[in-house]
């Protein structure tokens, strides 16, 4: 084995909502949208192809940054509807036995009470194969739908994240693993000198305690992160199981981002290789390389024929209408955010056309399920780790199979990829190599 | 038919936590050890799908109490609410394992943001294809606030006060998309029209929310309203909003006075008050004999030390009155006044601990539901003939599976016998069930 095995994870991105709906491999994708069928065939795959989790990705309102309505994401079902993670989750959970699965939940929706609540029995019925992903929201519009006028400034909201964290993994470990007795003969059920009260009364928090339900069978759920600033890269090595990055600038980029994770993880007192760096990735398999790149070409003369779909994802990520720019004119440096920092800096002085060719993904990996297993494990001996999160908006169920059962047993034929789970436990799974 | 068909329901007291453990028929430790996985309640909901319930109710608090002696040790020791894990986890897989069934979870106005309840909700009604409820709680008990930043609830009539505005806001973003936003155009690509979905701008004096919600009208609209409160106010509130409500009372002509009240209220605020069932809870105790049956009622009204301490840390609870300070064979002060469940403290004054402890008024006079199932079916027919309507709503905190099948394939066939309750579900969404008849 040339390179050390990685890990593959899977991005829902758009969430609970509609999935590929009016292409050629859509089936009853617009029809269907609010079942969540395809998410569990999604999830059987990707555990029959050994894969570590699945993120359900999520935000909570509907987009009205192009143009300044809501008109176009409407009427194209970009990054809307989107329907409650926390749902999904337990369906996903209920019908598959190994896979991880991540609810995307955020700080500044949630209080940490109920967010701890909902994810201790999360891990209790999926027996431990639950995650957080953690975000802390980006859009004036979620927090106006919570009653704010405008979100907390970026900062400030990791500085919530971080106390949050705080007082959700207090409450995770407030019941002792050995707390419930069950003890029929003498009627006690559990021992109350093993749970604790944790009284928090932090900057933003007040909570009591303890969890009104026994320590879940991982304890803590798994954490991913995908925080790309400085403050957010600070959050997730202090915190993170997994983060998940969409960094570009090709191997070298992504070798100083990984490196740069480890190094502060490190500097927070914990071991790197508790941290897994994922990297995103839109794989395009075909049976031949040929006919691959023909496909990746029909994608971006897609792409380039309809910019108004990638700038909608454009002008909600950052908060700017990009609906102003002209297409062929450089982004000026004086556009402003105080939503996703790191992708503005990406734009800035390409023009929209430009960085929406690039957007797409961080890497091409375009050919036969074999020559993009051999560039994902030469991308990876050059990183170092710890693996791919494959992310594909136009999500269809042959796309999952193409990976699922292309790509994947090509990876695993090269040993990149594991061919068994030898855990229970997602965290346990996550963590082995 | 003698009396007119009623609605069958199913309390799951103690919500989404440990049923039958150190009691007869609770099955061996592996499977009792298993209280955190969906497998009880999933029987459960299947069992009354087979029997057409209309819904199945989880009930939840969210704290380990600490009411009784100031201190957790009595809840933890005898299970007294705790634990109970998240009701919006489970009802997932109560939706997966059933197709007709309606299934009502209770989340509180006090926890929640009206906007994240109203969402939850929408995502349940679409995931069931329009089968939800939502049980309306305000919180009683301060310890439960105190896991989400207050020393204390808020005061009884405010809670009910800040649920109306909640009603307003969630119904206000369950109303946001038009029934035909979705256009669904697959030649043109157009998946929904954003004239017709609208914001809320919602600006009270609890809540402020822009919606609008970020997905489509769901199949029902809005959750089954259920509602329980006693108290004026809170029989106030279930007037204007409440579709089904969970009723208590422990002889008929209470159960009528009750029924008749809500119904005067709900008419007061315009509504059609058949548009309001109220379900009365009951736990009937059925066997092969009447006499095994009494004998069995008679031993369940055997109270041990254990059993007189869980009474009085659940008494506790949910009025957030230590009742340690009392003497058991003492009148209890007329005085005593609750924050939390008014009417039912209210009912307390004056009366011995004991007695109190000893007359749970589920269980005794004349709803003791006990015999053969023709006997409990006889019987329930009597009293709902009495009443006027509209039916009961089961009730067993330490249930066994044992119970379930006593309930589910023996009592039930008898009503449906006598033409009392439904032998087929007539239609696919839990509130034209609910409204059927």
């Amino acid at each position: 084995m040339s390179a050390n095995p990685f890990h593959l994870a899977w991005f829902g991105a758009g969430g609970f909502g509609v999935k590929s709906w009016n292409k050629t491999w859509s089936g009853r994708g617009g029809r269907d949208w609010a079942s969540p069928q395809l998410w569990v065939d999604i999830a059987q795959a990707l555990e029959r192809a050994r894969f570590d989790y699945i993120i359900i990705e999520d935000s909570s309102y509907v987009p009205d940054a192009y143009g300044s309505n809501s008109k176009a994401y409407l009427s194209s079902a970009t990054a809307t509807p989107k329907m409650d993670p926390t749902v999904l989750a337990p369906i996903m959970s209920h019908l598959t036995s190994r896979i991880g699965i991540v609810p995307t939940l955020s700080v500044t929706e949630y209080h940490p009470y109920m967010l701890a609540r909902k994810i201790n029995t999360l891990d209790h019925m999926s027996n431990g194969r639950t995650g957080w992903n953690i975000v802390t929201s980006s859009s004036h519009r979620a927090a106006q739908n919570y009653g704010k006028d405008l979100l907390e400034e970026h900062d400030l909201r990791y500085d919530i994240a971080d106390e949050f964290f705080d007082v959700s993994c207090r409450l995770w470990e407030s019941w002792d693993a050995d707390a419930v007795t069950l003890d029929a003969d003498h009627g006690v059920w559990a021992d109350y000198e093993k749970v604790h009260t944790i009284d928090f009364e932090g900057k933003f928090f007040k909570v009591r305690g303890p969890l009104n339900a026994p320590q879940s069978p991982q304890g803590r759920p798994v954490f991913t992160q995908a925080g790309g600033s400085a403050r957010g890269k600070q959050f997730a090595a202090r915190t993170a199981n997994s983060v998940i990055s969409g960094v570009e600038g090709g191997p070298a980029a992504m070798k100083r981002f990984r490196d740069d994770i480890r190094a502060q993880a490190t500097g927070y007192g914990r071991d790197p290789d508790d941290v897994k760096v994922l990297f995103m990735a839109s794989p395009v398999v075909g049976e031949t390389d040929e006919e691959a790149q023909a496909k990746r070409a029909r994608q971006v003369a897609f792409a380039e024929a309809h910019p108004e779909l990638g700038l909608l994802h454009l002008s909600r990520h950052s908060g700017i209408d990009f609906a102003q720019f002209p297409l062929d004119e450089p982004i000026p440096d004086t556009a402003k955010t105080n939503g996703h920092q790191q992708m503005l800096a990406q734009a800035i002085g390409k023009t929209p056309r430009e960085f929406l060719r690039k957007s797409l993904s961080t890497m091409e990996f375009v050919g036969s399920p074999d020559t993009v297993a051999a560039k994902m494990e030469e991308v990876m001996a050059e990183v170092g780790g710890d693996g791919f999160l494959i992310a594909n908006f136009d999500l269809n169920r042959r796309y999952v199979s193409e990976i699922a059962d292309g790509l994947v047993p090509a990876l695993q034929r090269r040993g990149l990829t594991r061919t068994e789970y030898t855990h229970s436990r997602f965290r346990d799974n996550l963590l082995e190599f | 038919m003698s009396a007119r068909p009623f609605h069958l329901g199913w309390f799951y007291s103690k919500g989404f936590g440990p049923k039958a453990w150190k009691h007869q028929w609770a099955g061996p430790k592996s499977a009792v050890a298993r209280f955190t996985k969906p497998d009880t309640a999933v029987e459960l909901a299947r069992a009354m799908e087979r029997a057409c319930f209309d819904y199945f109710m989880i009930e939840d608090s969210s704290n380990v109490p600490y009411t009784y002696q100031g201190s957790h040790h009595a809840y933890l020791r005898h299970s007294v609410d705790t634990p109970k894990l998240d009701p919006t986890v489970l009802a997932p897989y109560l939706i997966a394992a059933t197709e007709k069934l309606g299934i009502v979870v209770t989340c509180s106005t006090t926890e929640y943001h009206p906007f994240m309840l109203a969402r939850k909700m929408n995502t349940l009604d679409h995931v069931s294809e329009g089968r939800i409820g939502w049980n309306v709680v305000t919180g009683s008990n301060d310890g439960g606030a105190q896991n989400y930043g207050r020393d204390k609830q808020y005061p009884h009539d405010e809670r009910y006060d800040r649920a109306d505005e909640f009603l307003e806001v969630a119904h206000g973003l369950w109303a946001g998309w038009e029934p035909d936003a979705l256009v669904l155009d697959l030649e043109k690509g157009v998946f929904a029209d954003g004239d017709k979905v609208h914001p809320l701008h919602h600006e009270g004096r609890y809540y402020r929310s822009r919606g609008p919600l970020s997905a489509p009208r769901s199949p029902q609209g809005s959750p089954v309203i259920c509602q329980a409160g006693g108290s004026a106010r809170g029989q106030a509130f279930a007037g204007r909003w409440a579709e089904t409500i969970i009723a208590s009372a422990s002889t008929p002509e209470r159960m009528k006075a009750y029924r008749d009240n809500v119904r005067a209220t709900a008419a007061a605020h315009g509504r059609d008050p058949d548009q309001i069932k109220i379900l009365f809870l009951v736990s009937p105790t059925v066997d092969e004999t009447r006499e095994r049956a009494e004998d069995r009622y008679r031993r369940s009204l055997e109270i041990d030390d254990n059993e007189v301490e869980y009474q009085l840390a659940s008494l506790s609870r949910q009025s957030g009155i230590d009742f340690s300070q009392f003497p058991m064979d003492e009148p209890l002060p007329d005085t005593l006044v609750s924050n939390g469940h008014q009417s039912m403290v209210a009912q307390w004054q004056g009366r011995v601990l004991a007695d109190v402890i000893r007359g749970n008024p589920l269980n005794s006079g004349s709803n003791a539901f006990v015999g053969t199932a023709d006997d409990v079916a006889a019987h329930m027919d009597e009293v709902m003939q009495e009443v006027g309507g509209d039916g009961f709503l089961l009730v067993n905190s330490y249930f066994s599976r044992r119970y379930v099948t006593e309930v589910c394939d023996g009592l039930v066939p008898e009503l449906q016998r006598r033409g009392l309750t439904r032998t087929a579900y007539e239609h696919d969404h839990l509130r034209d069930n609910l409204m059927a008849f």
